[in-house]
């Protein structure tokens, strides 16, 4: 076949595979754009659209004036990612910013690793918290060279008074793995978001978290936002105020005389169970709590002795010592065993009972006192006597009636209930007949099995000043009490004469150091106890005596007397407390 | 008086439409492309300038003034050149792998001062041109197989070199046009069926080993191809020769393989298996099909498409190109593309089966199989049908020496739409 002719035949063979193969090329054009079409264009919208969750700026606390205790503040961080610093090794741009940020590399890497260690490895880790404006320029400038390092801007809580309130007021934190389990439905936390975490914080979360907001926004390649369709999916609800029924003052005025020392001091308006101060300490800055701690600061205030991190208001369990006294004499007058002008045997110091001889806590003893002389002056031996003549139960019923034995705020999950042995008790914990009667001197006079926390003392004194008819403590204000008023068992001439017992305490007895010119005190000491140390010194006392509107308690770990440590501090207390309230600055020590 | 009409090409009309139609096309899509990008990009560097347009827009008028050149050149000249044309552009070739400019881990440019010729482009060209005239002169009398083989090697020359630099989809075109040109001169149904079965027991043999790592389908092809060969009684030296040529392609295979560069290697595995790789070479091929499916029928309009605007699509000025007219253009705009590029290629065919004399016969041909190999080819890549792999798309593509080249075969085809009659 001459060339020529074999053109024809081949020029047909190539046209037919052009077309088959153009016609393959049009076939599958056919089928992306109509066929899959609806599948590619929510790819490409899929490319582009991203959801951002906006946190909402948590609810402030302030004290219940309205004074800001808590807010927050807009800060920008620069995080990295966890592929960054693989196996302890910075990528380039890493070792950079540290070089750079002259960060110490070791324990820097160390910190980064312990942040993502919580999500299993992966995730991203913040480098440098609230950046200041230097570091975020340098960062944004040099972008192009740095990647995977990102500014990321969030709302975080700043406490304004460091360590003044985190007893009361908790703190925030990241959530965890067990928030996230056990989150309440739609919360919706995610790893990064902040939650409250004791305190009011954590029992008001829902209130002061507010509601997340949800955005559609149109992001490019690299996965900025370029700020053309920003949609809101779920707008952010703010998180609401809560205004504590604390005061900045009292609080500030209740740290600065306990400062230096260990232990609690609460005070309660009566009647109405409103918190107006309540310190703990030692105590720790809370703000603390809201960056990644560093693993020596936490192991520094773990390892405390002092032991920061616990809450003595409502966690610390102690011996009431003498402050149990009022209890076993309304007792005793419930039952009818003793009267109001009972004298018993006198008081040489001491009291036999079987082979043991049982101290009062003024060797010289005391002679012979009255029951109001007993009540003033503390003396053991007579409410040795008055117990023996007592059961366990008629001791713990008066004691339930005070809030004796269990929780009283209904927003602090690790609230003690505290103890209040009964025969059962005993029983269980020693055996039937394992104990003898011996065990109500104890009890009688505030030692031995017995514990209470300091918020239980504070709210003894409220209910023994207002007949009872005060209910549990509050934190918040419009907070519902977790335990209502009652009307107290007791005659109204026996709820008199005990007060003017309690006011005698003041004037002339061992809570002298608590008396104020021009305003009357009636109060109770107590020194409690302690295995382990040197006793605790206790206080508690209401004011004006003839007409209560503050309790207080005050307790000092390891601090000796009640009258001569514990004491002068409540007095202390009062008297800004009445500087406060009615404008007036009662002497110390002076005249009833 | 000056005379300007050296300027406007001789020839074919309708070829000439087609070729203005498709650069206006291409300088439509990139002042599309090189329009500023949504948003702020800073930590990246992805933005396509609009110097892109202007430069392009330099080349088509050198491009222009080179096809009415070419459109006027004696044939016989084009003859006597082209020996020392292929010499020259081999040495380029060659130059490129000794001084060229290391870009992106290959050299692949000449640069002189500003200008960055691609000297690849051109062997295509140089290479239609010297196959043109040696298959030409060997069509009467003589060895065919010798004349065959002959062109293999001037054809596997630049292939290598440009294989060397490396640009694996480059040196593939060279292969198809001197297919199709060996095609045209005559090539025996024997080789033909060796070729083309060695090149499926390669694939079969790659797809067995690399993809499905058990030797089976190929044991099951050389099986299948055996009994093909005993039924039609291709005689002992034929069959001989096929089965031979099959088991070396699919032993080789493997050979080539642990030749190709690690990114070559990664690109063709994660063809077979675009899971493989979501952020890397897939990401190109996924977000180009995204940008063509997207834009449907009619296209998301002229200068609107999100994949582009929001630099989803890679490439998107040089080799995605097409994806860009099937994203804001839709499948009208595309198909009206691939419609263009088919009544070219159809254009250059009729030339071929016309022209009297076999060198430009062979010319012509050449010029639609490189057309051909290109669309297709990129086509294929940016709708996924094929393993992505560096190639432009002729006339439309952002790259001086590629349009340059490519205006070049136009020229040629004008040439010989003249000359049709001449012996």
């Amino acid at each position: 076949m001459e060339f020529r002719e074999a053109q024809v035949v081949r020029g047909r063979l190539f046209r037919l595979l052009a077309l088959l193969l153009f016609g393959i090329l049009l076939t599958n054009l056919l089928v992306l754009t109509v066929a899959q079409h609806d599948y590619y264009r929510n790819r490409a919208l899929k490319n582009r659209q991203v959801q951002f969750r906006v946190p909402a700026p948590r609810g402030r606390i302030t004290d219940r004036d309205g004074v800001p205790l808590a807010d927050n503040t807009f800060n920008s961080d620069i995080t990295v990612s966890a592929s960054q610093f693989a196996d302890g090794q910075p990528d380039s741009a890493l070792s950079w910013l540290l070089r750079w940020f002259d960060l110490p590399p070791e324990e820097t890497l160390a910190d980064l690793e312990a942040q993502v260690a919580r999500h299993g490895g992966r995730g991203r880790a913040v480098l440098v918290r609230g950046a200041d404006m230097r570091q975020l320029t340098t960062v944004e400038e040099r972008r192009s060279r740095l990647p995977g390092v990102r500014v990321e801007s969030r709302w975080r809580r700043r406490y304004l008074h460091g360590s003044l309130l985190t007893h009361v007021i908790g703190y925030t934190g990241e959530v965890g793995p067990d928030d996230l389990r056990d989150a309440a439905p739609g919360m919706d936390y995610r790893v990064g978001d902040y939650i409250g975490k004791q305190g009011v914080e954590e029992a008001f979360e829902e209130q002061l978290r507010g509601g997340t907001g949800i955005k559609l926004e149109e992001v490019n390649a690299t996965g900025r936002i370029v700020g053309r369709e920003s949609v809101w999916i779920r707008a952010v609800r703010p998180g609401r105020d809560v205004a504590l029924t604390l005061s900045l003052p009292l609080q500030m005025a209740m740290d600065s005389l306990m400062a230096g020392r260990r232990g609690c001091g609460v005070a309660l308006a009566v009647p109405s169970g409103e918190v107006l101060a309540a310190v703990s300490l030692p105590s720790f800055d809370a703000n603390i709590m809201t960056g990644a701690i560093s693993t020596d600061q936490w192991r520094e205030l773990s390892e405390d002795p002092a032991k920061p991190f616990f809450n003595r208001l409502v966690q610390a369990t102690y011996p009431p010592g003498s402050l149990y006294k009022a209890v076993t004499s309304l007792a005793g007058l419930a039952r009818g065993v003793v009267d109001t002008g009972s004298v018993l045997e006198p008081c040489p110091g001491g009291y036999q009972f079987g082979n043991r001889w049982f101290r009062c806590w003024k060797a010289a003893g005391h002679g012979v006192l009255d029951h109001a002389g007993a009540l003033a002056n503390s003396c053991d031996v007579f409410y040795y006597q008055l117990g023996l003549r007592l059961e366990l139960a008629d001791l713990a019923e008066a004691a339930a009636v005070f809030g004796l034995g269990q929780r009283l705020t209904g927003i602090y999950p690790g609230e003690a209930a505290g103890n209040v042995p009964t025969d059962d008790w005993y029983n269980r914990r020693m055996g039937v007949g394992g104990w003898t009667r011996g065990v109500l001197l104890n009890n009688a006079i505030g030692q031995g099995e017995i514990l209470v926390t300091p918020l239980q003392m504070v709210f003894l004194s409220a209910r023994l000043a207002a007949d009872g008819r005060v209910p549990g403590p509050t934190f918040v204000q419009g907070q519902q009490p977790a335990v209502p008023t009652v009307n107290l068992p007791y005659r109204p001439s026996h709820m008199a004469w005990i007060r003017s017992a309690l006011r005698q305490v003041v004037d002339a007895g061992t809570g002298g150091a608590a008396r104020l010119a021009g305003v009357a005190v009636a109060g109770k000491t107590g020194t409690a106890q302690n295995p382990h140390g040197d006793d605790h010194a206790w206080f508690m006392c209401y004011a004006p005596a003839e007409a209560p509107e503050v309790a207080v308690a005050v307790i000092l770990e390891n601090a000796g007397h009640g009258g001569s440590e514990a004491a002068p501090v409540a007095g202390a207390w009062l008297r800004e407390y009445f500087d406060w309230r009615h404008g007036i600055r009662p002497g110390i020590g002076g005249d009833s | 008086m000056i005379r300007l009409g050296w300027l406007w090409p001789r020839g074919d009309g309708r070829l000439m439409v087609l070729y203005a139609l498709l650069v206006i096309y291409s300088l439509a899509l990139l002042w599309s492309v090189t329009e500023p990008l949504t948003g702020a990009y800073s930590e990246m560097r992805v933005d396509v300038p609009k110097s892109v347009f202007w430069r392009q827009l330099t080349w088509i008028i050198i491009s222009w003034v080179a096809i009415g050149v070419v459109s006027r050149v004696p044939l016989r000249y084009l003859e006597n050149v082209s020996w020392p044309a292929y010499l020259v552009v081999v040495l380029m070739l060659a130059a490129v792998l000794a001084v060229g400019p290391e870009v992106a881990g290959s050299r692949r440019w000449l640069a002189f001062g500003a200008l960055r010729l691609q000297p690849s482009e051109f062997s295509k060209v140089a290479l239609v041109v010297l196959l043109a005239t040696w298959l030409g002169r060997r069509v009467e009398g003589g060895s065919r197989v010798g004349a065959t083989m002959g062109s293999m090697v001037l054809a596997l020359v630049p292939a290598i070199l440009v294989l060397r630099e490396p640009d694996l989809g480059t040196s593939l075109v060279f292969l198809a046009i001197w297919l199709g040109m060996i095609f045209w001169y005559g090539i025996s149904g024997l080789l033909l069926l060796t070729a083309l079965s060695s090149s499926v027991s390669a694939v079969i043999m790659f797809y067995s080993e690399s993809i499905l790592e058990q030797p089976w389908p190929w044991a099951v092809y050389l099986l299948a191809l055996m009994a093909v060969l005993y039924l039609v009684r291709g005689g002992l030296l034929a069959s001989g020769l096929v089965l031979g040529a099959n088991i070396a392609a699919g032993l080789g295979i493997p050979l080539v393989w642990t030749r190709l560069q690690p990114y070559q290697q990664d690109r063709i595995l994660t063809f077979f298996d675009p899971s493989r790789d979501e952020h890397g070479t897939a990401y190109q091929a996924i977000q180009s099909k995204v940008a063509i499916g997207s834009g449907g029928l009619f296209g998301t309009h002229y200068l609107q498409g999100t994949q582009k605007g929001l630099a989803f699509l890679p490439e998107r000025h040089s080799d995605f190109v097409f994806s860009v007219a099937g994203e804001e253009l839709g499948l009208l705009g595309a198909g009206a593309m691939l419609v263009l590029f088919l009544l070219l290629v159809m254009r250059a065919i009729r030339v071929a089966m016309e022209v009297r004399s076999p060198f430009a016969s062979l010319l012509a041909i050449g010029v639609a199989s490189y057309f051909t190999f290109h669309v297709v080819v990129n086509v294929s890549i940016t709708t996924g049908l094929l393993p992505v792999t560096g190639l432009p798309l002729p006339l439309i593509s952002y790259g001086g020496s590629s349009l340059l080249a490519s205006s070049l075969m136009v020229g040629l085809l004008m040439n010989l739409s003249v000359h049709r009659y001449d012996d």
